[in-house]
């Protein structure tokens, strides 16, 4: 995409402001190849007494997760699934234009409809609407049926004003300002060693354009809650990846002490990176239950959720590249646009990963009329790695030069976080690499196959997660944590480490989370969960046991600090049989339990992730339609907690990522400013007949797992769409510059290729 | 959604079985017309008129009987979640694309979002909540939950009520009958291959 010179830049425009309950704006990094972080924070002292154990009885294993039998018999609630007595419907009316100013709102006939006992007005008259989907009005009324009655009888009176819903639109000479300030925010320029150098040193130069486009996170519980009060206290059951973080947010909304707010998730169906606050919705639900004194549920409908509740921002760059004829990287010089809808800026991390020795990047955040995005599944990092894999392909062809060689030949020095040239050999034989044809098919027929490869990185790490763990003298062990499980496993992986630590097995642990009565955690983003919760259950339940040796030491006539707990009995190290069963233990705490409190302290947990991935495509150049038919993941996870669960991320990672690459597009018309398929028929997602073969390879070296746990809930989702794009590549022998890899962009790609005579 | 979106998806739903009745109704009216010569729009023979206020509607739900209260553009899925409490199924995106609302009903497969609960009164409908005896989850159940074929879990009823389905028509399916057999259901956190894997490994299911 090109970008136009912006006539007036100056003076530096604001964003417009967030809207209550907004979650809060995400940054991203966006410095050029920086690599993740290492852990550097010295070991604490709790983390070097309960440093993980040499030899795990759990920690690694393959465990099924704790709420399997609650989730496959439709036991486990879900807050759409919360009814509560005389419970009320929510619905919101929004706005079915673009842009426009709300010119008058007349409630009176929803409030006269059957049924209906709540109506408010979230918007005033002359406020603009910025985007389709932008929530204007609400009702609340006894059944879901009249709630949407109700809602439709609210009548709202727009002045439609001009609207822009591409980079293209919002960047034209002469485009409408729609945003207070200008329609883009030029960003600093980021310079690292010297162009002119770079480019003196290139034997080959390549210039191109790259770009990825939006997808929506696509929720399968779409965002909602069901409020509730009781006096002046609010209880919300909440859709969310942040129950402490919601608590915070229906506060600050609502403007009352947080004292007063509980937020409870026990079940949750998927976030993605969208669902860390109340939103609009949420207080929108609250107002309507203070409004009708009765609970309310207000789910979004999947039309709002595709509108208004997050998605992946769209990518683009213009770049030059060069390259020795030895096949070294010199330099990279890139001038970038990201367009997170209205009013959100859109960074990600670019030229990505490889040593690109000199560069230079211009980023300009483009504000257009559609809904804003959100943090989704690694945030920035698959734009990043697309518009970076796809040319590393292109500049490998120029000094002909096998791609894995060539990355080899330009990633950085092997570390703990950098293991990206061990995982390209390992990974390529394992693959089948060997067996890769130079670009393009030249068997007949019209069905090509292609190989293709990426690489990709993530920070993650542990953050501030607390716990508390009570020892009951009935040999109970309760541990609380106020972390939620958003289907990574974290209720699992809680009781796992708990059990772990007390030598316990799982059945007798008491894991309690998805409550904002329960210590603090953080949100689920960013991996940091597995990494935060973890330790701290470790640390919290070794000061656990540590007050109960105290207490057993005395009858055992030994020092507590020559007891451990193990096998189910509390005992002398190294003798098994100088002590005390569990139950027997636990008897002598008596009546005040043990009752400790801990929180996630460095030397448990590390960030820095990287991994590979290799993808093996069909492409039927007849109809332009993509196979993925197979693709190996090679992650790194440090300690591995649950294998089972670890997995099954990847495999959601992949498929995440292959659904991005060839189905998922939100589809804007340029006319209207609205979305085209704001719904799961028109907007396409992956299906059982379009899932591969998946291989997942968790790194499990001595090496990895001495760097503690390190969450992978994002990482995998990285590469697979630039590793599929590859392949294609491979296949059919034309570039494809462009996400998503949809039929008629293939057909395009070459039909231009053969005008272009390389075909 | 916006006062002034009309929603022709759920309008055309909406009026499903006033729709039906009409054409029926026409079909009647042409055909007797033309054989008997009866006056053009005199009122065939039919059933009742119900609605478009609330009128009983008995559900025979996991071999339980449920009675109803409900107006008669309530779907099955709306009618067994809002007026029943049995949630196990889910409301995913309420059009017939996400499958996670899936029940059986005769035996068949079915959208319940897309199903009116007046529709189905007489006949068996079976959801997840029924599944299981007890503790003793279905072998479905239990493959889904010994493979990790969940993730959030949302996606998980509707999936394991087509695998049913699946599973009861052909006990041994192929790949490709697996494959279009659960076609019709979508996963979000991407658990279509361990899902693949549960279903292949059960070996057998009760006969129903």
């Amino acid at each position: 995409m090109s970008n136009p010179r912006i006539p007036d830049p100056a003076p530096a425009p604001q964003p417009p402001p967030a809207r209550p309950g907004d979650p809060p704006p995400t940054t991203f990094p966006t410095a050029g190849s920086a690599q993740p972080p290492v852990d550097t924070q010295p070991i604490s002292a709790d983390a070097k007494k309960w440093a993980w154990p040499e030899k795990p009885t759990l920690l690694g294993t393959r465990v099924k997760r704790v709420d399997g039998p609650n989730k496959v018999t439709g036991r486990a609630k879900y807050t759409f699934d919360i009814n509560r007595p005389g419970m009320l419907f929510g619905k919101i009316a929004r706005s079915p234009y673009a842009h426009a100013r709300i010119a008058a709102i007349d409630l009176s006939q929803a409030e006269k409809a059957p049924g209906v006992k709540a109506v408010l007005a979230w918007k005033e008259v002359g406020a603009e609407v910025m985007f389709q989907g932008d929530p204007v009005a609400a009702v609340a009324a006894d059944t879901d049926e009249r709630a949407v009655d109700a809602m439709r009888l609210i009548r709202v009176r727009y002045e439609q004003l001009p609207h822009v819903i591409s980079d293209a639109q919002a960047t034209a000479p002469g485009a409408p300002v729609v945003f207070k300030g200008g329609n883009t925010t030029p960003g600093s320029t980021e310079e690292t060693g010297s162009l002119s150098d770079g480019f003196k040193q290139a034997a080959h130069t390549i210039e191109a354009n790259y770009s990825t486009h939006v997808i929506t996170h696509c929720c399968m519980e779409s965002h909602g809650s069901v409020c509730e009060w009781d006096g002046d206290k609010l209880t919300a059951w909440i859709s969310t990846q942040a129950v402490h973080g919601s608590k915070q947010g229906f506060a600050q909304g609502l403007k009352i002490p947080e004292a007063n707010v509980r937020t409870i998730t026990e079940y949750m169906g998927g976030g993605f990176g969208s669902k860390v606050g109340p939103d609009a919705q949420g207080l929108i639900c609250a107002q309507l239950a203070k409004l009708a004194k009765a609970p309310v549920k207000l789910m979004l409908d999947r039309k709002e959720e595709q509108l208004d509740s997050g998605n992946r921002p769209g990518a683009s760059v213009r770049v030059k590249a060069g390259v020795t004829a030895e096949g070294k990287l010199t330099a990279w010089e890139g001038t970038s646009l990201g367009s997170g809808g209205a009013g959100a800026a859109a960074g990600f991390p670019l030229p990505y990963l490889y040593d690109f020795p000199n560069r230079k990047r211009t980023h300009t955040d483009v504000y257009i009329n559609a809904g804003r995005q959100r943090a989704m599944r690694a945030p920035g990092h698959p734009q990043g790695c697309f518009l970076t894999e796809i040319m590393m392909d292109e500049l490998a062809d120029i000094v002909k030069m096998d791609p894995v060689a060539f990355r080899i030949n330009n990633v950085p020095a092997v570390a703990a976080n950098t293991m990206w040239a061990e995982y390209f050999t390992s990974g390529a034989k394992t693959f089948g690499w060997d067996k890769r044809h130079p670009t393009g098919d030249k068997t007949p027929g019209p069905i090509k196959t292609g190989m293709g490869v990426s690489a990709h990185r993530w920070g993650g790490g542990g953050r501030g997660a607390q716990v508390h763990c009570d020892i009951t003298s009935d040999g109970g062990l309760v541990v609380k944590c106020g972390t939620q499980d958003i289907g990574t496993g974290t209720r699992t992986i809680v009781t796992m480490v708990a059990a772990e630590t007390a030598g316990l097995p799982m059945s007798a642990i008491k894991a309690e989370i998805g409550d904002s009565r329960l210590p603090f955690a953080g949100a689920s983003g960013g991996s940091t969960t597995c990494a935060g919760v973890s330790p701290a259950v470790r640390i919290t339940v070794g000061k656990a046991l540590d007050a109960l040796f105290e207490r057993v030491a005395p009858q055992l006539g030994v020092k507590a600090d020559t007891l451990v707990a193990s096998g189910g009995r509390v005992h002398v190290k190294g003798s098994p049989a100088k002590g005390f069963t569990w139950k027997e233990a636990c008897k002598l705490v008596g009546t005040e339990p043990i009752s400790v409190d801990g929180k996630w302290e460095p030397g448990l947990s590390a960030a820095g992730t990287c991994g590979v991935q290799f993808a093996e495509v069909e492409v039927d150049i007849e109809t332009g339609i993509v196979r993925v038919k197979r693709v190996l993941a090679i992650q790194d996870c440090g300690l591995i907690v649950d294998r089972l669960t670890a997995e099954s991320q990847v495999h959601g990672g992949v498929i995440s990522s292959l659904s991005f690459a060839l189905f998922e597009d939100r589809i804007l018309d340029r006319n209207t400013g609205q979305m085209v398929n704001p719904n799961m028929e028109m907007y396409l997602l992956a299906g059982m007949s379009d899932i591969p073969q998946i291989d997942a390879v968790l790194v499990d070296s001595p090496e990895q797992r001495a760097r503690g746990v390190i969450g992978i809930g994002e990482p995998p989702t990285v590469s697979t769409s630039a590793a599929i794009a590859n392949a294609v590549r491979n296949a059919i022998g034309v570039p494809l510059r462009s996400l998503p890899l949809h039929p008629h962009k293939i057909l395009a790609a070459m039909a231009q290729g053969k005008a272009a005579g390389t075909l | 959604m916006a006062p002034n979106d009309e929603h022709p998806d759920k309008s055309e739903r909406g009026s499903a079985v006033s729709r039906r009745a009409f054409l029926k109704t026409a079909g009647v009216s042409s055909l007797a017309a033309s054989v008997v010569g009866v006056e053009v729009g005199a009122q065939p023979a039919g059933p009742p008129m119900v609605g478009p206020g609330e009128t009983a509607v008995h559900l025979m739900v996991n071999g339980k009987r449920v009675d109803l209260q409900i107006e008669p553009r309530v779907t099955l899925l709306n009618a067994l979640r809002n007026h029943a409490d049995i949630t196990g199924n889910k409301r995913g995106c309420d059009r017939g694309a996400c499958g996670a609302c899936t029940m059986i009903v005769d035996g068949r497969a079915v959208y319940s979002c897309s199903t009116l609960a007046i529709e189905v009164q007489g006949k068996q409908v079976r959801t997840v909540d029924g599944l299981a005896v007890g503790n003793k989850l279905h072998p479905v159940q239990q493959a889904f939950y010994d493979h990790d074929a969940l993730m959030c879990g949302f996606c998980t009823p509707g999936f394991i009520m087509a695998s049913v389905a699946l599973l009861e028509k052909h006990p041994t399916p192929t790949p490709t009958q697996l494959r279009k057999g659960l076609d019709g259901n979508i996963c979000r956190c991407g658990t279509f291959k361990r899902i693949r894997e549960a279903v292949a490994s059960v070996k057998g299911v009760p006969h129903v």
